[in-house]
């Protein structure tokens, strides 16, 4: 039995994935029709990899339907309600850093930080008659980091499926919760990142779903991780 | 498993007919917005949401108060009166099942507010006491109002009291709320335009500037928060940003929070609390007073009832008393309560109605009556 690695099926998170990999030892074959989404690796009939969307990466491993996968940690966490029970992060790869964050208008001149936020989403509703709106595609971390760390509790979280930094100039949200590489779309829609508000510090990482398995597969996925952590 | 009809039921039922209450159903499937907008996005991952064809979020329904006073409201019926309800709600939890049910009473609109208080918890004991006879039970109460009090006469800036006023009922959001205004964060320089602007107090320019930045950015100037209140915000946090937090009005903070007397004994240790820290309490403490007299009014026994100054819970809507009641043998709460002067305006009434009620877990109730 083979265990099955997920990687990213394009763009620049496929091309750092193959580079980390091949750094590590692991060359992947890839077919040659572009359409298939199963390759190998050289040498290894131990390792099966499948190519799948970022997103799906983390849903499959979370579901323990492939055993490893490389993705963003941002798609990792924010997949599960109970992450950390289905899959361990085991090697952070160091490509693909971005961070999510929350951004408030620039304009918000008296809004630096989430106590800032906390006052703002407190007088909301009084004064608006609906509550503070916080788009983003990301809303259990929004959740997470607004409600248990923050104790913030009355605002309402617009799902965005794209384009989340547009929000606050369509009028679809007051707020956003969005990932970002250099803050560069950001500022061009004249929003500000919070001084503390940080939710993850994101990077491709290397997760294991958590499942028993046969020894043999133990052996090859320790193999592969301490491979990747550059053992 | 399938909840099932607790075999008590009808004993509820009865204990309810026998308050005067008027028995009333809601549909089981609910619009998920006003739980949503009540309680705050963190229901989201506890209750079960799901679409209708045309778009609307609708959920099962988590609890009663709010599909209660949402059928309140619609009904324009009459004040003030009190319903009961009896059936099964829907959460998704970590250990036990997701259906399970709840039976309660929502007094709303009763003016004496001290009266309707009492009633509630009689109400509330009564049941558990009549459906767990011979059970040691306790019955914790917290005020809201009287720790505003404290705030106001401790004369803290009115930003701070809203702040500190939120955080009521989280131990760990309250003292990291205090450990920010005894030593607040640095802050953002301003833009030096801007922080002229704020030092001159001009808050007709500053919106204006407001304004123009707004515009700059393709956002609206009336769809969210207004140029007029920005500036003014702004004015304010910059005016108290050198101001910290006394000694003594932490301390006296402090020691308020610590404060946990039976019942008889709570309105002496607030008063002893007022004297040495110099304040007045004022018409919440004669409030509090009256209350706990309505409450031996009502027949229930002195010693079971605890006042615990620092018990809230975090949601606005709350606005007074909160109680739980517990039973030795279960860790759990079997019963919680309070008073939500301002749920039913947040949910749409056009005057204010008062309310209090309380909500008792029928399965913890029946695992404690199976162990009997």
């Amino acid at each position: 039995m083979a265990v099955t690695l997920a990687i990213p099926s394009k763009g620049r998170l496929k091309e750092a994935a193959l580079e980390r990999l091949a750094k590590a030892g692991l060359e992947i074959v890839q077919p040659g029709d572009d359409r298939r989404y199963r390759a190998v690796v050289k040498g290894r009939d131990d390792i099966e990899i499948a190519l799948l969307s970022a997103g799906e990466i983390a849903r499959e491993v979370g579901l323990g339907k492939v055993d490893l996968g490389i993705t963003g940690e941002d798609l990792l966490s924010e997949s599960f309600g109970d992450a950390d029970g289905r899959f361990e992060i085991a090697a952070r790869l160091g490509f693909g850093r971005a961070d999510v964050v929350v951004a408030v208008p620039e304009c918000w001149l008296d809004v630096d930080t989430m106590g800032d936020l906390d006052d703002v989403a407190a007088e909301f509703r009084q004064r608006h008659g609906r509550r503070l709106r916080i788009a983003t595609k990301y809303w259990r971390l929004t959740q997470k980091f607004f409600s248990a760390q923050h104790g913030i509790q009355v605002y309402r979280i617009v799902e965005s499926l794209g384009a989340t930094e547009g929000a606050p100039a369509a009028g679809s949200a007051d707020v956003i919760v969005d990932i970002t590489t250099t803050g560069s779309t950001l500022k061009a829609n004249h929003l500000k990142v919070l001084s503390d508000g940080v939710i993850l510090r994101s990077e491709a990482c290397l997760a294991v779903a958590r499942k028993d398995r046969p020894e043999v597969e133990e052996a090859v996925i320790a193999g592969l991780v301490g491979r990747l952590n550059g053992h | 498993m399938t909840a099932r009809y607790p075999e008590f039921a009808e004993d509820i039922l009865a204990h309810f007919a026998a308050r005067g209450t008027e028995l009333v159903d809601v549909p089981v499937i609910q619009p998920a917005d006003p739980f949503l907008d009540m309680a705050g996005e963190d229901l989201r991952r506890r209750i079960f949401l799901t679409e209708s064809e045309t778009g609307e979020t609708l959920c099962l329904r988590p609890e009663f108060t709010i599909p209660v006073c949402r059928d309140h409201i619609a009904n324009r019926a009459g004040t003030p009166r009190r319903y009961a309800y009896l059936g099964e709600v829907f959460r998704q939890r970590r250990e036990g099942g997701a259906e399970f049910f709840q039976a309660g009473i929502e007094d709303l609109g009763s003016p004496d507010m001290a009266e309707a208080d009492a009633r509630s918890i009689a109400d509330a004991h009564a049941l558990i006491d009549g459906l767990l006879p011979g059970a040691a039970i306790s019955v914790t109460l917290g005020d809201q109002r009287v720790f505003e009090a404290v705030l106001a006469a401790l004369g803290l800036p009115r930003g701070w009291q809203k702040r500190l006023a939120r955080a009521f009922g989280s131990p760990e959001l309250l003292k990291s709320a205090l450990a920010d205004l005894a030593d607040p964060p640095r802050k953002a320089p301003l833009p030096e335009d801007v922080s002229e602007l704020v030092a001159a107090g001009d808050h007709a320019a500053l919106s204006a500037h407001v304004a123009e930045r707004m515009g700059e950015a393709g956002i609206s100037a009336h769809a969210g928060r207004e140029p007029d209140e920005i500036a003014a915000r702004l004015i304010e946090k910059t005016q108290l940003s050198s101001v910290r937090l006394a000694p003594d009005a932490l301390s006296a903070l402090e020691a308020f929070l610590s404060i946990r007397a039976p019942l008889r004994k709570a309105g002496d240790a607030l008063r002893g609390f007022a004297g040495d820290a110099g304040i007045s309490l004022g018409a919440a403490l004669e409030a509090f007073g009256r209350r706990a007299r309505a409450l031996s009014e009502n027949g229930l026994p002195d010693d079971v009832m605890t006042y615990d100054a620092g018990f809230g819970r975090p949601l606005d809507y709350y606005t007074g008393l909160v109680f739980e009641i517990s039973v030795t043998g279960e860790d759990r709460p079997l019963a919680g309560g309070g008073r939500y002067d301002r749920l039913l305006t947040l949910l749409g009434a056009e005057t204010s109605i008062p309310g209090v009620g309380f909500s008792v877990w029928l399965d913890r109730v029946a695992s404690l009556r199976g162990g009997v």
